[in-house]
């Protein structure tokens, strides 16, 4: 499943992941946004790993911020992965 | 304490050609050695020795290139350490170049400010050829004319590195074959950064290729106290070896498949 969200004036987060008894698997975060240190990438996609299907755009972003203290996201934010998951698991 | 342009003695680089995995091993090469000391502070023209999609650190190949068309117009994929989207580069058409320096020279600054700061003697450069060029936050240079270029930074070992592909010449069909363009990319201007509107260094200014570099190099060299200076052997070696472990390898490239 595949989702996508620019932000405007920003840069584009895309989502790939498969849905299994309800929980997000092989989650994978890319797109043409900048990131550090790049390490976090590894870490967003480890937070979403495992989230219940039904989790609103809230509480995704949330799980993502949780990891994202102190690394820098230049042109997304942890909104635009939420809505990007959402997307793809629309 | 921030430092500033004219506190060092700039390298300046503009060697002959080098394979697109080699430009990208030179990129973090150069940084760590500009982090450490052991290289001064440079600026880097790149001559591209083959096609490539020059692939951000954060992006999918697949959802960038078209695999089918890649190969039939002889293009390799090659990924980079920065962030940002992808280039379409075929020798002769593109002026991409990196400046190598302290992080202390944009100490305090948002990433957003750090990027115009980076390229203030291009517009310069640009505008003393006669194209009215200023910065469009994030990471673009534009003109009235069109997009010109597009910026990507990363902050390691103790240095910024801060590369730009400028486009001269450009092959707008062959390129939309090559780069997979989606929908959503350009839901909120119209255009995605690589097909923005792009209006050439060639035919805004009329002049050759190394005429615009020359320009671009003197105008570097009026502003700060800069040298011309050779890629060393040990330096080469290094970038030799991290195309071997890293740069060359379907590890790294297809990092994000």
């Amino acid at each position: 499943m595949h989702g996508e969200y620019k932000t405007p004036g920003g840069k584009l987060v895309v989502v790939d992941l498969e849905v299994r008894d309800g929980k997000l698997r092989q989650v994978q975060v890319s797109g043409d946004f900048f990131l550090e240190p790049e390490e976090t990438l590894d870490a967003i996609n480890r937070a979403l790993e495992g989230l219940s299907a039904d989790s609103d755009e809230p509480s995704i972003a949330e799980s993502v911020r949780r990891v994202t203290e102190g690394a820098e996201l230049i042109g997304f934010s942890p909104e635009a992965i939420a809505v990007a998951v959402r997307r793809a698991l629309a | 304490m921030r430092t500033d342009w004219n506190d060092y003695e700039w390298k300046l680089l503009r060697d002959g050609p080098q394979s697109p995995q080699m430009h990208m091993a030179l990129d973090e090469a150069l940084t760590y050695a500009v982090g450490s000391g052991k290289r001064p502070p440079t600026l880097r023209i790149w001559e591209w020795g083959s096609p490539a999609v020059v692939i951000g650190r954060y992006q999918s190949v697949r959802n960038e290139v078209d695999p089918e068309n890649l190969g039939r117009y002889g293009f390799e994929v090659v990924r980079r350490i920065s962030g940002g989207g992808a280039m379409f580069i075929e020798p002769g058409n593109t002026i991409t170049y990196s400046l190598y320096a302290p992080q202390e020279l944009v100490q305090g600054m948002s990433f957003q400010e750090s990027y115009a700061f980076m390229d203030v003697w291009v517009l310069q450069a640009l505008k003393s050829l006669g194209i009215e060029a200023s910065y469009q936050p994030i990471n673009d240079i534009t003109s009235p004319g069109g997009k010109i270029a597009g910026a990507a930074q990363t902050r390691r070992g103790g240095a910024v590195l801060h590369h730009v592909t400028m486009a001269y010449d450009i092959d707008a069909a062959k390129m939309t074959q090559v780069l997979r363009i989606g929908r959503e990319k350009l839901s909120d201007k119209g255009q995605t950064s690589a097909q923005k509107r792009v209006d050439p260094l060639r035919s805004q200014t009329g002049l050759p290729r190394a005429e615009v570099i020359d320009r671009m190099v003197g105008t570097f060299a009026e502003l700060h106290p800069s040298q011309p200076d050779k890629l060393g052997e040990e330096e080469l070696e290094a970038a030799r070896e991290l195309v071997k472990t890293k740069f060359g390898t379907k590890e790294w490239i297809y990092i994000i498949p």
